[in-house]
Parts: C-alpha cells; structure tokens; sequence
C-alpha cells in the first residue's frame, strides 16, 4: 500500500456542490467543516473542490436548469466507493422554489436531488444546522465501506 | 542575428481563461472568462444565471404575507434585509405606523446581520489571501454572531423577523436576552479589535494587499458601485441616514481611499464597532410597548418603491398590491451592480490577482440570479 492510498484510507473527502440555493446551507456546510466550532476536520472530514479526490458529495440546492449537466459530470468524476449527502430541504424536495404553486412543474427547477443522481444520506432543513450536517456525513459513512 | 530579435520581440498571444460555473476558487456558481496577455489580464467578463430560480414570478400573485417569507429565500447572508424591505414596501403602501419598540428590534436585526456578513467577507478574504488561520480565527468571532441570531430568530440563517406591522412574537428581547447580546458585543470588539491590530501590523499581508486592484472614485461612480465597496473608494454614501428607523442612533459613516482590496477589508474591519455601538444603543434605549400593530387593514395600492442599505450596498424592492396579493415585484440585489466593479478591478493587473479583485466587491451571486431571462435557442 502506497503512502498516499495508506492516508486517504484514514480520511474522508468531502466535495460540496452548490446547485442553486440561497448560500444559507453552503455557509452552514463549510462552517461545520472548517470552522472552529464544530470542526469536523478534527475527525479527518476534509474538505475539498477536486471530484478525483472526494470520496462524499454534498449537494445542497434544488438543481437548476444550468446546473443540472454539472452536477452529473461531477458525479461520474469522483471515483468509488462514493456516497452521496442531499442537504437542506431544497435538495430534498426542491424547497419553496419549486412546491410554491402546488403541483405546477418549475421550468426553472430540474431538482429534487434524487430524480439526478443516487442519494444515500438526508439532511433536513432551512438552512441546515451543522449539527445535522455531522450526523448526516457520519449517516454516510457506512456506504463507503461496504461497498469496498 | 535577424532570427534572434525576432523571437526576443513581443509575439504575445491572448489567451483566454475561463472557470466555472463549477469551480474550486470560487465558493458560488458563476462563470469568468479572463482575457489574459503575458500574465496580465486585458480583458474580464463575469456571467451569472447559473442559479437563477425565478423569485419573482413564483411571487407573483401571491398573498403579500406569503410572498414578504419568500423573499427571505433569495440570499442566505443577507436574508433579514430582503424581509424588511419588502415588509417596509407594504407598510408605505399600507400607510402603517409600526411600534417603535419593534422599529429598535429590526435595527438590532439588521446590524446583527451587517456583522456577520461583515465578518464572512473577511474570512473569505483572508482564505483566498492564503492565510488560513485567520479565516478560521473570524469564522470563532462569527459563530457568536449566530449564536446571538439563533437566540433571537430562532434559526440560524433564516429567521423571519418582520412581518407586517412590526416584528414576529417570538423575537421579544427580554431580560435574559438583551444580557446575552451585550456579553456578545464585548466579546465581538475586544475579538475583532485584536484582529485588526495582528492584520494591520503584518507586513506579508499588507504588501500582498496594498494597492492591489484599485478602483478609482470616478469609475466606482461610473459604474454604480454600492455599499462599503463605494466607501471604500472614498465616496460618502450611507442609506442608512436617510432611513427613518435609524434616526434615533448615533453613528459614523466610515470613508477611506484608493478602493483597492486593502482599502475595502480595512472597511468592513472599521464598520464592525459601528455596528456595534448601534446595537449597544438601541439595547440602551430599548423602549416598552407592544411588538406589533394588528390593526391594519389591506387595501389596493399603485407601485411602491423601498431602498434600504443592506450589508452590501443598497437593496431595492418594489411591488403593488392587488386584493392583497402582489403584482408585478421587482428586487435589484448591491451584487447586481458591483459585477460592473468586479470586471473593472481585473483588468490591467496579475492573473493571480483577479480572485482577489472579484472577491473585494463582496459579491452574492445568489442574491444576484433572479431576474436574468432564459432565451431557448
């Protein structure tokens, strides 16, 4: 085993993709990574902006139209064993964007999340708390072992 | 010795660069197109619409309460003072008087507000800078700020503390809670004010940022800029004057010169005990009463327009009230006219320059990605 392979084993990746949300999850998901506080970077969850690297994709926001073609490149980008977090309630359920009017259709909105790409691990609310980012990231987890 | 000068003279070729919408430098969706020549950039051009949602036409028809909530969801950093324009845009139409109490809450709000996305720019910058440790050192002051929001709101980013009339129930500052703020406060200055020293006398940072990427009084004028970003440049422009929520306090309005990327973080450093001697006066002289007035009645109203100055620069809504729904809403985000600063700050400077010109207008580009129509092609 390679010393690179030996120390990405130990740690876990961590891509954020924003597809078009208000910013509020995006700030709360970074903040709970990197910020002082809550400091998930404690428990070697890294964060990341390279697709080859991240072994969970966060995705916040209710997929737009422009957004939804990326959102599937980066997908087939990261490589396995990978798992996939949809945080905030946009990404769950397209959030007030796209159930404003009932059951009219958005053309705007592309999303939920799951209609795009596999999703393995739920983070409610508006705008998620990074506490439930946490135990969402840990929810994850189990995805990239057994699929080794 | 033909051969020789030849390929010693200038046979540059423009090259274009281009990010995102997707990109690891930029926290947002949005695209850059750099025209660079010999690691000089000559050209710039910012493009947004990669997350445009459409705000205003699912706004449109919608009951005015239903709609003011709505207009909490364009931006997630500056969500309270999308509420209270547009809450404030119903209450000129409607002619109503708000309680005075509730008047001081909203103000205590809205600086709350200015300081954590005061706070947030300063962090970023730091970490596009390089300097990790201090973006992590602001994010620990910040989390005070959110923490003082969740106590207050309810949540941590969305609070919803307007609603026609005055302000929500649940934002009642009590005993326990004007006490927890003022705790807060101490902390954030003595916080931040031993930051600024630390950046201040640090010459590594100070000669990365000095003189880099300015903009000119002139061109900020030319080009619209708004908010601190046009302070910084030295033009004395605050909304917040003309505001009549904010007559009762006693504040400065900061200038400085040169509008480059040193001039505008040392802005927003200078703005945070501002801020916070506004919050302490209003916690001073907080006066009783109720929070909010019921008593008003809905009615048709032509188009009404409200500026107020958001944590960016200057914020515009605009709707009229039909049978008590809205028509015909209109929101112009601070964002949508720095873009103009954005691209100006680029040309004419480094390659690894542009990230820190882009990023020393504060841009939302969330805020700033609604009304953008899409042309089918």
């Amino acid at each position: 085993m390679s010393l690179k392979s030996y120390s990405r084993a130990r740690a876990v990746h961590v891509m954020l993709v924003y597809t078009g949300g208000c910013n509020g999850c995006d700030i709360e998901i970074v903040n709970s990574i990197l910020s002082p506080k809550y400091d998930a970077e404690q428990y070697k969850i890294f964060l990341t902006w390279n697709p080859r690297e991240a072994d969970v994709l966060v995705v916040t926001g209710p997929v737009t139209k422009f957004n939804e073609e990326p959102l599937k490149k980066i997908y087939n980008a990261i490589p396995e064993p990978k798992a996939v977090i949809a945080a905030g309630a946009c990404a769950l359920m397209g959030g007030v964007y796209k159930n404003i009017h009932g059951d009219i259709p958005s053309e705007e909105i592309m999303g939920p999340v799951d209609k795009i790409i596999p999703v393995d691990a739920r983070v409610p609310g508006c705008a998620v708390r990074p506490e439930d980012v946490l135990s969402g990231a840990v929810a994850a987890l189990p995805k990239l072992l057994e699929a080794k | 010795m033909d051969e020789n000068k030849k390929s010693s003279g200038r046979n540059v070729i423009e090259t274009e660069i281009t990010m995102g919408p997707v990109h690891p430098a930029a926290l947002e969706p949005y695209r850059v197109r750099l025209f660079v020549e010999d690691e000089i950039v000559k050209d710039a051009e910012i493009t947004v619409g990669v997350n445009h949602r459409g705000i205003e036409r699912i706004m449109e028809g919608l009951p005015v309460e239903k709609a003011n909530s709505l207009t909490e969801k364009i931006c997630g950093i500056c969500s309270n003072v999308h509420i209270w324009n547009s809450v404030m845009v119903a209450e000129k139409g409607l002619e109503i008087e708000i309680p005075e109490r509730a008047s001081y809450i909203r103000v205590i709000m809205g600086e709350l507000e200015r300081l954590h996305s005061h706070l947030l720019y300063l962090a970023h910058g730091n970490e596009v800078l390089g300097h990790e440790t201090f973006a992590m050192r602001i994010f620990y002051i910040r989390e005070t700020v959110m923490e003082l929001l969740r106590m207050i709101g309810g949540n941590r980013v969305q609070y919803g503390v307007s609603i026609i009339g005055g302000v929500r129930p649940r934002c009642e500052l009590d005993e326990m809670r004007i006490q927890k703020i003022k705790e807060g406060m101490d902390f954030i200055e003595e916080k931040v004010a031993e930051f600024a020293d630390r950046f201040v006398s640090d010459p590594m940072i100070m000669s990365r940022i000095t003189g880099v990427c300015p903009i000119p009084k002139k061109e900020a004028l030319r080009l619209a800029v708004s908010g601190p970003s046009l302070r910084a440049t030295g033009v004395d422009m605050d909304l917040r004057r003309d505001m009549e929520c904010y007559d009762p306090f006693d504040f400065d309005v900061i200038t400085l010169e040169g509008g480059d990327v040193k001039a505008n973080l040392l802005m927003r450093v200078l703005e945070i005990p501002e801020s916070i001697k506004i919050i302490r006066q209003a916690i001073k002289n907080l006066p009783g009463g109720p929070i909010t007035d019921r008593t008003w009645e809905m009615q048709d109203t032509g188009v009404i327009k409200s500026y107020v100055e958001a944590a960016r620069g200057r914020l515009y809504h605009s709707y009229r009230l039909e049978e008590g729904r809205v028509r015909g809403s209109i929101v112009r985000t601070p964002s949508m006219s720095n873009i103009g600063a954005m691209q100006y700050a680029c040309i004419g400077h480094h390659i690894t320059d542009a990230q820190l010109g882009i990023v020393q207008c504060d841009p939302c580009f969330t805020c700033t990605d609604r009304a953008i129509q899409i042309i089918k092609l």
